[in-house]
């Protein structure tokens, strides 16, 4: 019993340290994103690398969830006579919700893992070290550039995600299920409006792709220098972040769409 | 040059350095010398700045490392350089980017600059021409060799080798050790060598430290070691099995622990 109660205050303790470390370790990487304003092409090399090369997944994966909203979306749309308004069920669930938080999952197994993966081998194989007896510090060679480049890259593969994924819908509702493409467009336009929707959007994605960014980063960074202790960081990065994603989904929708 | 005064340093519970005191000269060769484990490299990196004392001082060219702030401390850095035990290159780049790297970030030499010095640093290890290879196509040697090359990149004042000869041929052994001698006569750097090959490092140092149980036991110039012939500095230097330096890591008593069956096992 004792011996339990012990366990949980230690669990309890070593889960704030690693928090006040992940803050710290927060408050210093964005001290060393000014020097990237002299070097931006640190950043975008990172851009290709956590951006680009996440491209297929996301346009993969966008135009197969807007086919799926268009089949489900008309099932549900048909049954009201409603199929006409299928545009604006596809845009708003995706711009709204899934383009952000689809993308920012995938964006967190795609890009956070190898993010933490590669900060986590560069430290274990002492590179991390030797940049600082360079006198080069990590901090701002290293981690700076690769959470801009996360930041700026998932608010433009959530836009990516929702567009591909209203051809998605449009492909399946007027392709396949014979709904008036005048009509799927008009209504898409009537009905979405660009600060509501578009734009709290790509706030969502701005957020997640903060928080998705510093979650990989900080926890390779803050890996056990082995490889059991890199792939126990790589986990955790994937875990913890889908997680705060969603977590977070939830109270900015609570901001945005629901006036409490 | 570096002035080690009651350093006191411990990893958890383990007492790692319990009152060390050291001078290094500048301009010469000093090694130091100790069993494995006995914090060579965590000597290194307190003086590089990289891990904090818990007591005593370490001053390098007559400033105290950590009482320096940041700006200053990387300004230092850039004066030191560094070996690595395991080279520590960057895996993503070629191994003439590696070289050009210390220069690329604090200089703002022109390209066809660098490249001169870049080529200059790799013909010094003889890797002028792996200059395209990545690390990955490295071995070991040669590894250890171009992050000697990256090192010496910004020509600092002093340079401290880890472990510079351990797995290394014969041959490359050789070349390593003339190189250390040479940068260290030709430009007159002040090396560090930290190292338990006993021959290669007795025959290019001018002062030897040995240190052991946190302190240092013997200091001299190789040629008064080996007259004096302490049993601990006998031991060491000739390599003998058993005498005053346990080859064991502290631990409970052998037998005991055997007889023990497994109770502490969980
Ligand atoms: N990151 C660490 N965390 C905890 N203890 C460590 C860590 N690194 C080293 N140690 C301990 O510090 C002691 C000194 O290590 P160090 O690497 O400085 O030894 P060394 O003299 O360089 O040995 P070698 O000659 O084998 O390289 C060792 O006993 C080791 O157990
Ligand atoms: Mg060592």
């Amino acid at each position: 019993m004792l011996d339990s109660l012990a366990r949980l205050g230690r669990w309890g303790l070593g889960m704030f340290e690693r928090l006040g470390r992940g803050h710290l370790f927060l408050l210093s990487m964005l001290g060393g994103l000014h020097v990237l304003v002299m070097r931006p092409r640190l950043v975008i090399r990172e851009v290709y690398a956590v951006g680009v090369l996440s491209l297929l997944i996301i346009v993969v994966s966008g135009g197969f969830v807007g086919m799926v909203l268009g089949l489900q979306g008309y099932n549900t749309l048909v049954g009201f006579g409603a199929e006409q308004s299928l545009g604006t069920v596809v845009s708003l669930s995706l711009l709204r919700e899934l383009g952000p938080v689809v993308t920012a999952l995938l964006f967190a197994g795609r890009a956070g893992s190898a993010l933490t993966a590669e900060i986590g081998l560069m430290k274990s194989t002492e590179q991390l070290s030797g940049m600082e007896m360079m006198a080069v510090d990590p901090m701002r060679r290293v981690v700076a550039p690769r959470f801009l480049a996360g930041f700026f890259s998932m608010p433009l593969l959530a836009i990516i995600f929702s567009a591909v994924g209203v051809m998605g819908g449009y492909f399946v509702g007027v392709g396949l299920l014979g709904v008036d493409a005048g009509a799927f467009w008009s209504q898409m336009q009537d009905s979405v409006d660009f600060n509501e929707d578009v734009m709290n959007g790509v706030i969502k994605s701005l957020v997640f792709g903060f928080v998705v960014t510093w979650i990989a980063l900080f926890e390779g960074y803050d890996a056990t220098p082995t490889s059991e202790g890199v792939s126990r960081a790589t986990t955790r990065t994937v875990v913890h972040s889908s997680l705060a994603v969603l977590g977070l989904d939830f109270i900015l929708t609570g901001l945005m769409f629901n006036k409490f | 040059m570096i002035e080690v005064r009651d350093l006191h340093f411990a990893r958890g519970s383990r007492k790692i350095f319990d009152g060390l005191d050291l001078d290094i000269h500048a301009g010469r060769v000093t090694a130091i010398m100790g069993p494995s484990g006995t914090g060579k490299t965590t000597l290194l990196k307190l003086i590089g700045g990289q891990l904090r004392p818990q007591h005593g001082s370490i001053r390098v060219d007559g400033q105290d490392v950590h009482r320096l702030g940041r700006g200053d401390l990387y300004r230092l850095r850039r004066r030191m350089g560094m070996l690595f035990q395991s080279g520590a290159l960057l895996t993503d780049l070629s191994v003439f980017d590696n070289v050009a790297f210390p220069l690329r970030e604090h200089t703002r030499l022109p390209e066809r600059m660098i490249r001169d010095l870049v080529l200059m640093k790799l013909e010094a290890v003889g890797l002028r021409g792996a200059r395209d290879l990545m690390p990955a196509e490295l071995s070991g040697g040669m590894a250890r060799r171009v992050a000697l090359a990256r090192a010496i990149a910004l020509d600092p004042m002093m340079i401290m080798y880890d472990e510079p000869f351990t797995g290394l041929d014969p041959i490359t052994m050789g070349t390593i050790v003339t190189l250390i001698k040479r940068l260290n006569d030709a430009i007159r750097l002040t090396s560090i060598v930290v190292s338990h090959d006993v021959r290669e490092t007795l025959s290019i140092a001018d002062d030897v430290y040995l240190i052991a149980d946190g302190k240092v036991v013997e200091r001299g110039t190789p040629e008064a070691l080996a007259k004096t012939a302490s049993d601990w500095a006998n031991q060491f230097l000739q390599g003998l099995p058993d005498g005053p330096v346990p080859f064991h890591y502290p631990a409970a008593d052998y037998r005991e622990d055997l007889m023990n069956g497994g109770r502490d096992a969980r």
